[in-house]
């Protein structure tokens, strides 16, 4: 008895069953007419001009520090990516064993979240301008560290080969062999990394980083929704416009898709071979334009960077911090470590089975009306530019805090995400099987489960799996407002400046973000049929 | 290979309403119309070939015929009354006009048995229609099926992907009987094959075709029309002939292809 693939996209939407249950109990039975007015903001936003001209300075500062943190981890990621490829160390040394150690050590930054990092040089540095830079920069190069040194190892070497054959040195061989065929990869990659920088610096901002996201939380805790949505509403033109624009300079450049690319991260050939046969329209004018892309970001850059005072030489100026208590390390083994970790992973699994199986579930239910995509498009638009912590304040309007409300939270946010991935990628699953059902009678709904899911239910969950290891990072964002997991403890020891606490409370995060990792790692594999 | 005999009877004396006409059918193209002023009836127990070469319209009134396309203008009747609006009642029209396609459409992450389930998904509610990802249902039907096409039912369990191209077409139609529909609507079923599988299908579905049942098959070959009993000729979107095949003429045959660089095989 083996669940076909239609049903397996359905699965994880079990998760609701237990979250609906436990509902009536965490609700505290007011707060709806809050929630009520909130809904009604929406249509009413604040249009007064010193309002705008507030919401609109905050919007140009998370933007610009998107963009910054962005730019760098860019760099950092290609500069750490070569240095991590056992290819590249092979090429220029025979061995790949540096690329392993690199590899090794990057997951430690890439494990911790931009939240975590930017709590941290807060406390090191005190408030400054380049936190919020750095806080994006450095998780964000470890991770493209790890998917370009991927991308390069899964590169074929057979033009390599001849080139070095050819008596051609290493160093320019790489080049020439690799360059090309590694681009589009980095680039549609890149791309998406951008609109994950936009949420991220709005997340920041929440915690006081600085920008839109901190007017978004002061204005929620005071109540002035119609104020909040003129913020919420030009965030999200400003998120809409990134990620078509990103689209379509993809298309236009013929670029993977994101689906490909997550799916090709781990089936090596596949992606090579998308990567190279999709570069091959219009090499020539696409070329120019990443070129002149590249030359006027530059100036950009060090606009942005005059224009929000970054100083990253401030980052190096340490602020005396306070001795670590003279308990030492035995208090932070005092800590009730079984029900943190418990509580962190039943949240992730529990935000994860929402978001994964919310979405095809969503997408069924408006499956009979032409309007119904177009308001989940919109919804999931909202819910990705919504940074969980404030979705959870929202909750707590009318539930207690708890690991449920945190996982709604979490849940409502990644469920965007995935959502967005799912309607594409059912777009590009062709209709040719939906419409046979279709003519033979079949209901919409039903059409759509056997005819659509079925084609996509590998790469949709294989994709499933990888968010469900950033699902487990992101636990310390909600863990932080909703009271619960390791990420509560997080933020205490922290304002505590218990310095022992939190070496270990990292230390255990990143353990278990490791071995997420790998686990989702393997699931994707197996998914994908590429053990 | 000879089809069955030819004694089905046509026009109105074989039943009150013919099952399907088709009233003045025009469907808007780019630069010129894809179909012009087409109208036809097909009855319970009538074989019928159209034929014309590519780019006539086959398809498209083929995709009329099933409901996939709304003509522009003109009217579609089946069994006497206009298609439904009502979602429901639509559906179980859909339900009786079964389509073969030329690329199968099966769905090939599930099984034989799924894929053969997937017909009966009209008639099904939701509870039918998630136990059979989880436990295929109906098993006996589904062998019956197999049996009829003779094929293995212990195929019943293998994926689609695992069989031959000749089993994939078998399954295919297998699934269209599972629909039990009233019209077989076939657009170019044999294009792609060769020849002996060519005739072995045409020859099943030319069997499955009795009355009540009815048959609309595009074809680009006139050398296979030996078991039909009328043929329809089509060009660029208009009928030019529709009359029963003993009648036909290779003039008119001649005619049909004359032009279109096509030559009669």
């Amino acid at each position: 008895m083996k669940p076909a693939a239609p049903l397996l996209v359905l699965l994880p939407a079990l998760v609701l069953v237990p979250v609906l249950l436990s509902l009536p109990g965490l609700s505290h039975g007011g707060g709806w007419d809050l929630i009520g007015q909130f809904a009604w903001a929406a249509l009413t936003p604040c249009l007064d001009p010193l309002v705008l001209r507030s919401v609109l300075e905050g919007l140009g500062v998370t933007v610009g520090m998107a963009l910054l943190g962005w730019a760098v981890s860019l760099g950092l990621g290609l500069a750490l990516g070569l240095l991590s490829s056992r290819l590249i160390w092979r090429q220029l040394c025979g061995s790949a064993a540096p690329a392993e150690l690199i590899r090794r050590l990057l997951a430690l930054p890439r494990s911790i979240h931009e939240l975590i990092w930017g709590l941290l040089l807060l406390q090191l540095v005190g408030l400054q301008p380049a936190v919020a830079v750095a806080a994006i920069a450095i998780p964000f190069g470890a991770l493209v560290a790890r998917v370009v040194s991927d991308l390069i190892d899964a590169l074929p070497t057979a033009n390599l080969e001849a080139l070095r054959a050819a008596g051609a040195p290493a160093p320019s061989a790489l080049l020439t062999a690799l360059g090309p065929p590694l681009l589009p990869g980095v680039i549609s990659y890149g791309g998406y990394r951008l609109e994950c920088a936009l949420r991220s610096a709005t997340l920041l901002g929440v915690f006081g980083l600085g920008g839109l996201g901190n007017e978004l939380l002061l204005t929620l805790q005071s109540l002035q929704f119609h104020e909040l949505w003129t913020g919420l509403w030009l965030l999200l033109a400003v998120m809409l416009l990134l990620e078509s624009g990103v689209g379509l300079l993809r298309r236009r450049w013929g670029m993977p898709r994101r689906l490909v690319l997550r799916a090709a991260a781990t089936a090596p050939s596949a992606a090579a071979a998308t990567a190279v046969s999709d570069a091959a329209g219009g090499v020539g004018r696409s070329g120019r334009e990443i070129l002149l892309l590249g030359v006027l970001l530059a100036p950009t850059l060090l606009l942005v960077g005059k224009a929000l005072a970054i100083d990253p030489a401030a980052l190096l100026q340490l602020q005396p911090l306070p001795p670590v208590a003279p308990q030492g390390w035995s208090a932070a083994l005092q800590l009730p470590w079984p029900s943190l970790i418990t509580s962190t992973l039943t949240l992730t699994l529990l935000a994860a089975g929402l978001a994964v199986g919310v979405a095809p579930l969503l997408l069924l239910l408006v499956a009979p009306w032409p309007w119904g995509r177009r308001l989940l498009r919109l919804v999931w638009a909202l819910g990705r530019l919504w940074p969980p912590p404030l979705t959870a304040l929202l909750l707590l309007f009318l539930l207690q805090p708890g690991v449920i409300t945190a996982a709604l939270a979490l849940g409502f946010h990644n469920l965007g995400i995935l959502g967005r991935l799912l309607l594409e990628g059912s777009e590009a699953t062709g209709p040719a099987a939906e419409e046979a059902l279709r003519c033979a009678g079949a209901g919409p709904r039903l059409a759509l489960l056997y005819g659509r899911f079925s084609g996509l239910a590998r790469t949709y969950l294989a994709y499933g799996a990888y968010r469900a290891d950033v699902i487990l990072r992101e636990t310390v964002v909600v863990g932080l407002v909703a009271g619960t997991g390791l990420g509560s403890q997080l933020r205490e020891s922290l304002s505590a400046f218990a310095w022992d606490q939190l070496a270990v409370l990292l230390a255990v995060y990143a353990v278990l973000t490791l071995v997420g990792e790998d686990l989702s790692d393997r699931a994707r594999r197996r998914l994908l049929g590429t053990a | 290979m000879d089809g069955p005999s030819t004694t089905t009877i046509t026009g109105p004396a074989a039943a009150a309403e013919p099952l399907l006409e088709l009233q003045g059918i025009e469907v808007n193209g780019r630069s010129q119309p894809r179909l012009e002023g087409v109208s036809l009836r097909l009855w319970a127990g009538e074989r019928v070939a159209l034929l014309g070469s590519s780019g006539a319209g086959k398809s498209t009134l083929l995709a009329v015929a099933n409901g996939q396309l709304p003509p522009d203008r003109g009217t579609v009747l089946w069994q006497g009354e206009p298609r439904a609006r009502r979602a429901g009642r639509r559906r179980r029209q859909q339900a009786r006009i079964g389509t073969l396609w030329q690329d199968l459409r099966l769905i090939d992450e599930l099984s034989v048995q799924q894929n053969l389930n997937a017909a009966r998904l009209a008639r099904w509610s939701w509870p039918q229609a998630l136990l059979n990802l989880l436990l295929p249902l109906e098993s006996e039907a589904c062998a019956a099926t197999l049996r009829r096409l003779d094929l293995d039912p212990a195929l019943l369990n293998q994926p689609v992907t695992a069989l031959s191209g000749g089993q994939r077409q078998r399954v295919a139609l297998a699934r269209l009987l599972r629909q039990e529909p009233l019209l077989l609507l076939a657009d170019e079923p044999l294009a792609s094959l060769d020849p002996r599988l060519a005739e072995e299908l045409l020859a099943l579905l030319l069997r499955e075709a009795e009355a009540p049942r009815a048959l609309l098959l595009s074809l680009h070959r006139p050398d296979l029309l030996a078991g039909f009993d009328r043929v329809i000729g089509l060009r660029a979107g208009r009928l030019v002939f529709d009359r029963p095949r003993t009648e036909l003429t290779s003039t008119q045959l001649q005619q049909l292809y004359a032009g279109s660089g096509e030559r009669l095989p």
